[in-house]
C-alpha cells in the first residue's frame, strides 16, 4: 500500500518492500535499499543504498522531526485514512476534513467554482506546516466552512465538492 | 582583590541572559536567585540558580516588568543586588532608584544616566554639547511649524524617529518631501501609542547604513574604557540577527577614532557600568545614534576577542570595585560572530514560531560558546521574545569564524520548533555577506535569502526513507522507534 508524506510542502507518495535485513523503498521515479537502526535515545542510522549517516530522530502526533546533514526537517504523516476516506465514497458531496487542528491560510476557490483533480481549494498551516487542500475529484465548490485565517479542529468539514454529472 | 559588598544576587530576567548571568555570578562565589514566571517552570536559568522566586502577572512579561514585586523577591530570597539583564527593567531609571531606595545594589548603572540616555533629544543634545557628531538633525520643541522647515532644510532622504522610540517603532523614512508633514503626524501619532511620547526628532538619513556600536565599561571612580566595537548591520525590521567584532568596514584610524569618541561620551557622562555606544556608519563617517545603558544581547563576541567577562565587570564595578585594567591593558585578538536562533519562520516573513523542544544538541568545539536559554521538553510559546540561543564563534580571522559558524550550525539541532538556523547558514554563506558587504537593509533588499530553497533529490530520498521506516518499525515492533501515528499499520508487502 502506498503512504504519503509531507516535506516542505510536497506531498509524496511512497512503499516499502522487504528485501533482506532492510527494506526497499519505491516512489515514483525510483528506489533505494534502506535501514535504520535505533543508536541510543533519539539517535537513529540510516543506511541508503550502503551508506550510513546518523541522525536524529523525533515523533510528535503525525509529524516526523529529523535532523540530518546538519538541518532539521519536519514531515508530517498523512493519514491514508483520512486522506481517502471521503475521496474514496464514491458520487455523492464529497467533504474534506481537517486532518489535524490549525490555521486557514489562503482560499484559492469560490463557492460554485469548477475544479478538476489536482486544482487547490485551500492552504492550511499546521504545527507549522502548511499543506494544499486540493481538488480530489472533477466538481464544483459546494461549500467552504471555513474563512481565511480561521482556526479549526482536528475533523472539522473544510470544503466540499459536489461531483460533476458526467 | 577586594571582595564584593554582597553575597546574593538576584537576576531579575529570565532565558539565556538569566543563566548568562548566574554562571558569572557563580565564579564570583556568589548565591544566586532567579525570579521566574510559571513559564519558565524548569529553565535552565531556574535550574542553575540556588533558589527561585516564583513571580506572578497578567502575562508572563508582566511579571518581569513588576518593579515592586521582584524588589519584594531580592527582600524575601536575601538578595543583597539585582541584576536587570537586558530587556524588562534594565533601563528603568524608576527601578534603578527603587531598587537603591530599598538598601539594594542595582547592577547598572547610575538611574540620572538611564534618564539621560534614554530620552533620545536630551542624548543627542548632550553629545553635540560635548562636540561628539550626530547625523545633521531637527529636534522638535515648542514651534512645530519651524520644526517642519528645519527639516525639510535637511534635504532628502529624512529619517523621522519618536524621541523616546527604540526597536524601529515609529520610525519612518521620508524620500519624498512632499510627504513630510504626513510622515511626522504619522510618526507623531505612533510615538504617543507606542512610548506615550509624541516628540519627535529628524535626521538626514544615510543610504546604505552600516550599524557599529562600541562597548564601554565605567567605574565609580571616573575610570573609562572601550573594549572595541561591533558590527551589527545583518538586521530584520530594525532588530539584530548576527553581530560580529572587529567590523570589515572600518579601517584601523577610523577604528581608533569611533571607539574613542564612544569612550569620550561614556566618560562626559561620567559612565559607570557596562553600556554601548551605537554609531551610524555610511561614506566614510560615523554619527552618533544613541547609548544603551545596559548589557547588551550581542555582548558574547566582545568577550570572546578581548577575553574579559562584561558580567563580572559589571558585578565589581556595582561592588565599588575600581576597574583593573586600563585601556593599554585591553587587547583584541582574532574575529567573533554570534548568530542569534529565533523561534521563527524565515519564508514566512520571520513570523514566530511555537512547539515543544524535543531534542536540543548543542554545537561543541574550539572556538564555540552557545548562550542557550531553552532545554529539552521546554515549551516554546508567543509569551516572550523568540530568541531561543545565541550562537557565539571565534576564529583566528573571519574567514576562519565563519567556517566555524557554518559547522556549528550544522552540529546544532534543535527539534520540535522551526528555527530560522537554516536561514541563518544561508546568511552566512551568501558572498555579500562574507565579502563583509551589508548594511542595516541588506535583508530587506535580498528577501530570497529569507526563502526555503527546495530540497535536493538525495535529502529528500533520506528523509522519506527516515520517514517510511519510522513507520514500518510501528508495525513491526521492533525497533522500539516511538508510535508515529496510531493509525499506521497498513503496510503490505
Amino acid at each position: 500500500m502506498r503512504h504519503a508524506f509531507d516535506i516542505a510542502g510536497s506531498e509524496i507518495e511512497l512503499w516499502l518492500a522487504r528485501e533482506g535485513a532492510g527494506y526497499r523503498l519505491h516512489r515514483d521515479g525510483g528506489e533505494a535499499r534502506v535501514a535504520l537502526s535505533a543508536e541510543g535515545g533519539l539517535r537513529q542510522m540510516l543506511t541508503v543504498d550502503g551508506v550510513s549517516e546518523p541522525m536524529l530522530v523525533a515523533i510528535e502526533g503525525e509529524l516526523l522531526h529529523v535532523h540530518v546533514g546538519g538541518r532539521s526537517h519536519v514531515i508530517r504523516h498523512l493519514d491514508p485514512a483520512r486522506r481517502f476516506a471521503d475521496a474514496d465514497a464514491s458520487g455523492g458531496a464529497d467533504m474534506a476534513r481537517a486532518p489535524m487542528p490549525g490555521t486557514v491560510v489562503r482560499i484559492d476557490a469560490v463557492l460554485g467554482q469548477a475544479v478538476a483533480v489536482g486544482d487547490p481549494i485551500l492552504v492550511i498551516e499546521s504545527m507549522k506546516l502548511e499543506t494544499t487542500i486540493r481538488a480530489w475529484q472533477d466538481g464544483r465548490i459546494g461549500d467552504i466552512h471555513v474563512s481565511e485565517g480561521q482556526s479549526f479542529d482536528r475533523d472539522a468539514p473544510l470544503v466540499s465538492l459536489t461531483a460533476s454529472e458526467a | 582583590m577586594s571582595r564584593l559588598p554582597f553575597d546574593t544576587l538576584l537576576v531579575a530576567n529570565r532565558g539565556e541572559i538569566a543563566l548568562r548571568i548566574i554562571r558569572s555570578a557563580k565564579r564570583l562565589g556568589l548565591r544566586t536567585v532567579v525570579v521566574c514566571h510559571e513559564a519558565d517552570a524548569g529553565s535552565p536559568a531556574a535550574e542553575a540558580a540556588d533558589m527561585v522566586v516564583g513571580i506572578e502577572g497578567r502575562t508572563g512579561v508582566a511579571a518581569y516588568l513588576d518593579g515592586a514585586q521582584i524588589i519584594d523577591a531580592a527582600r524575601r530570597s536575601g538578595a543583597q543586588a539585582i541584576h536587570p539583564g537586558y530587556g524588562f527593567l534594565s533601563e528603568n531609571a524608576g527601578f534603578a532608584r527603587a531598587v537603591a531606595a530599598a538598601g539594594l545594589v542595582f547592577v547598572g548603572p547610575t538611574p540620572e544616566a538611564i534618564d539621560l540616555m534614554g530620552d533620545k533629544i536630551r542624548a543627542r543634545a548632550f553629545v553635540v554639547e560635548h562636540g561628539f557628531p550626530v547625523a545633521p538633525s531637527a529636534i522638535e520643541d515648542d514651534d512645530p511649524a519651524s520644526f517642519v522647515e528645519r527639516a525639510r532644510a535637511l534635504g532628502a532622504p529624512l529619517l523621522v524617529k519618536p524621541s523616546a522610540g527604540g526597536g524601529g517603532k515609529g520610525m519612518r523614512i521620508v524620500r519624498d518631501m512632499a510627504l513630510l508633514e504626513q510622515e511626522i503626524i504619522q510618526a507623531r501619532s505612533e510615538g504617543t501609542r507606542y512610548f506615550g511620547d509624541g516628540r519627535l526628532y529628524v535626521e538626514r538619513f544615510v543610504e546604505r547604513p552600516r550599524h557599529i556600536e562600541v562597548q564601554v565599561l565605567g567605574d565609580a571612580h571616573g575610570h573609562v574604557v572601550h573594549l572595541g566595537e561591533r558590527e551589527c548591520s545583518v538586521q530584520r525590521r530594525f532588530q539584530k540577527i548576527v553581530e560580529e567584532t572587529p567590523s570589515p568596514a572600518l579601517s584601523p584610524a577610523l577604528r581608533e577614532r569611533i571607539c574613542e569618541t564612544a569612550a569620550g561620551i561614556a566618560r562626559a557622562a561620567g559612565y559607570r557600568n557596562a553600556g554601548t555606544v551605537e554609531f551610524i556608519f555610511g561614506d566614510g563617517q560615523f554619527y552618533f545614534l544613541e547609548m544603551n545603558t545596559r548589557l547588551q544581547v550581542e555582548h558574547p563576541v566582545t568577550e570572546m576577542v578581548t577575553g574579559i567577562d562584561l558580567v563580572e565587570q559589571q558585578l565589581r564595578v556595582a561592588g565599588g570595585e575600581a576597574l583593573a585594567f586600563s585601556q593599554a591593558d585591553v587587547t583584541s585578538s582574532g574575529h567573533s560572530i554570534e548568530l542569534r536562533v529565533y523561534a521563527e519562520s524565515a519564508s514566512r516573513g520571520f513570523t514566530p514560531t511555537t512547539g515543544r523542544i524535543l531534542a536540543l544538541e548543542l554545537p561543541q568545539g574550539e572556538g564555540v560558546r552557545v548562550d542557550a536559554g531553552f532545554g529539552q521538553g521546554q515549551r516554546v510559546t508567543t509569551a516572550f521574545d523568540p530568541m531561543l540561543a545565541k550562537l557565539i564563534v571565534h576564529g583566528a580571522d573571519r574567514g576562519q569564524a565563519i567556517d566555524r559558524a557554518r559547522r556549528a550550525l550544522a552540529d546544532f539541532a534543535l527539534l520540535g520548533c522551526e528555527t530560522n538556523m537554516a536561514f541563518l547558514g544561508r546568511l552566512i554563506a551568501d558572498p555579500a555577506f562574507a565579502a563583509g558587504e551589508v548594511h542595516t537593509g541588506w535583508l530587506d533588499e535580498n528577501p530570497s535569502l529569507a526563502a526555503e530553497p527546495p530540497l535536493d533529490r538525495v535529502t529528500e530520498l533520506k528523509l522519506l526513507a527516515v520517514a517510511a521506516l519510522s513507520t514500518r518499525a510501528v508495525r513491526d515492533g521492533a525497533d522500539a522507534v516511538p508510535t508515529l501515528h496510531a493509525s499506521i499499520g497498513a503496510w503490505r508487502n
